[in-house]
């Protein structure tokens, strides 16, 4: 880290600075969803003593990283300008495709695994061509996608869930989501492999977008395209490319999600899209591009799943658990508007 | 005479069917500041949009040093040495002074694979230039261009195009919006890049700030380059401004009254 010494702040006292950088810490974009999320770990702890227990933290954190993973792709996918709504469906379909490959005979679990992120890939690939190219929204778009997507699951399915038992033992299994004890002083808690996927990602992604050359882009392709181009940064493919990661990384997640239900069911990840985006933007990343952040999405998706989960815990009725979310997500907006404001005001 | 940096032979732009560039010639020499000047529709936009690469000429040569060369795209011009500060899109103000100085170039750092910006670098690069272009208050690189005053976006701008060594810089409207203090400094950032050795073109609406800073002053006029080179130390902006609207021509270096104005106009009174 470089060490800048600026003169007018020398000689002044050193309280003045503590408190300039409270401010600048409260008004981060994190800030607000962080201070919630202690909140809401506490006010459950002392609703329900259960919600604190290893069993329940286990069960927490093994349903975050396959919906979290998606959240951390889109971060990066919404700071670049545009968003995609077919994340659910590719979710639904991506282990639908591969069990399909699989049961039929056709291809080994690791090569219908393989054939499966490659499809994806196509799919984020077209998508991001129609975006980039045709200059059509991506909210139509991808809601276009999200139906071709959702109806080739159904059409391949017929509509009926596919046989996953095989997956027990499978190299590919361990791989995505194996599960070990990690022993803590209250008692083992119980972890899935897809949990150590979730964190080697978010760090990846976020050193990409804070600390990359290609980070840089997206977020100047978000901020201002048209000056970004006239940099000579190729905006069309830096979508694209974002496109491909979330499309790849929503497949990674159904399929890891079907082998830990032991379930591909085509249906599955409907609606996931909207708590996806929710968790995102709660984080603090802008849907309208420019501005993304890491840190924020990860705090946003275990805000969610806290939330879910500690709701039903409390006792309240499980079916309220989307108006809580609604209201956080518009308590979130006016908050981050809030400090916006009030971060230009001082400036 | 210096040397010519960047020549336009007979370059005309179509779009569809409507002819925004007409058979133009033009010459921008080394180290020095040209006003464009014209009406709206006049081909003020046109002509920098080819040679910044936004877009192709129908038909035409470009020359950049005598070499004839193309220009096809925004990449094409920024390697010639081609920077373009378009009013409101040079900056993205949700990056900092020292990203939005390096966008598109950003100096890598450690294993190529790992695709790592040199913030350090950049940072120091950044403080330093905004020392040379002129800025006096001490501005963190750090600092989003959102927090900006239009004259400082401007001056970051500039402050690029002079890192890089662009030859030749573009500037479409920079004093657009600004205050009479923050217009000043501007024309002096273009001032302090032409004597470190950079071209200008220098594009604005209002005739005021070109008469202060440049040293020679080009008109159009519906597609065409109707003077290419009015002395502003030799000239009032009362006869620029009639030569932008027709009334008006510039001649041999002599004002006089233009024939189509003299046809349109005859029972007018006046010159």
């Amino acid at each position: 880290m470089s060490t800048t010494t600026t003169p007018e702040t020398a000689g002044t006292p050193s309280s003045k600075k503590l408190a300039e950088r409270f401010y600048r810490l409260i008004g981060a974009p994190e800030a607000g969803p962080f201070a919630l999320l202690v909140g809401a770990i506490i006010t459950f702890t002392l609703l329900n003593g259960a919600f604190a227990s290893t069993l329940n933290i286990g069960n927490l954190l093994a349903f975050t990283p396959e919906l979290g993973m998606v959240a951390l792709a889109m971060t990066l996918l919404m700071t670049s300008g545009e968003f995609d709504l077919s994340v659910g469906s590719v979710f639904g379909f991506a282990p639908v495709l591969m069990w399909f490959f699989f049961n039929e005979g056709i291809f080994s679990l690791e090569v219908a695994f393989i054939i499966t992120v490659v499809v994806a890939a196509l799919i984020g690939l077209t998508s991001g061509l129609f975006v980039t190219k045709l200059g059509i929204p991506s909210f139509l778009v991808t809601l276009g996608m999200l139906l071709v997507v959702r109806g080739a699951a159904l059409w391949i399915t017929q509509g009926f869930p596919q046989r996953t038992w095989a997956a027990e033992g499978a190299i590919l299994a361990d791989i995505l989501v194996s599960d070990f004890s990690v022993p803590t002083p209250f008692g083992e808690i119980k972890v899935y492999m897809s949990l150590l996927w979730f964190a080697l990602l978010a760090l990846i992604l976020g050193y990409v977008l804070m600390a990359s050359k290609f980070g840089n882009w997206i977020q100047a392709a978000g901020g201002n395209p048209l000056a970004a181009t006239a940099r000579g940064v190729r905006v069309g493919r830096t979508k694209v490319s974002l496109f491909i990661l979330t499309a790849v990384v929503s497949a990674w997640s159904g399929v890891t999600s079907s082998i830990r239900v032991s379930a591909a069911n085509p249906n599955s990840g409907d609606g996931y899209e909207l708590e996806i985006i929710a968790m995102t933007v709660i984080g603090g990343t802008v849907l309208s591009g420019g501005k993304g952040t890491i840190i924020g999405t990860v705090i946003g998706v275990l805000l969610l799943r806290v939330m879910r989960n500690g709701i039903v815990l409390a006792g309240a009725p499980a079916l309220a658990y989307k108006i809580f979310i609604g209201a956080i997500i518009l308590g979130m907006m006016a908050l981050h508007s809030y400090l916006q404001r009030r971060q230009r005001a001082i400036a | 005479m210096s040397d010519e940096l960047i020549r336009l032979e007979s370059v005309s732009k179509f779009y569809g069917r409507v002819q925004a560039l007409d058979d133009v010639h033009l010459t921008i020499n080394d180290n020095e500041i040209v006003g464009l000047l014209g009406d709206n529709g006049a081909g003020k936009s046109t002509l920098i949009k080819i040679i910044s690469g936004v877009v192709p000429l129908s038909s035409g040569q470009l020359y950049w040093h005598g070499k004839p060369v193309s220009i096809t795209n925004t990449n094409d011009a920024i390697a010639l040495g081609v920077e373009t500060i378009y009013q409101d899109s040079a900056l993205v103000n949700q990056l900092s002074i020292a990203r939005n100085l390096f966008l598109g170039r950003e100096p890598l750092k450690g294993p190529r694979i790992l695709n790592r910006m040199d913030k350090q670098l950049m940072e120091e690069v950044a403080a330093r230039l905004l020392g040379e272009v002129g800025i006096s208050k001490n501005i963190p690189p750090k600092t989003p261009i959102s927090a900006l005053s239009g004259g400082e976006r401007q001056a970051v701008a500039i402050a690029r195009a002079m890192y890089f060594d662009s030859e030749l810089i573009i500037l479409d409207e920079p004093t657009n919006n600004l205050g009479v203090a923050e217009t000043q400094g501007v024309l002096r950032f273009v001032r302090n890049a032409r004597d470190s050795g950079h071209s200008c073109i220098f594009i604005a609406h209002n005739i005021h700030h070109v008469f202060q800073v440049v040293d020679r002053i080009v008109v159009m006029r519906r597609g065409q380059v109707v003077a290419d080179d009015i002395d502003p130390k030799a000239t009032t902006i009362e006869e620029v401004e009639r030569v932008i609207t027709g009334d008006l021509d510039f001649i041999d270096g002599e004002m006089t009254a233009s024939a189509e104005a003299a046809a349109s106009a005859g029972a007018r009174t006046g010159v």
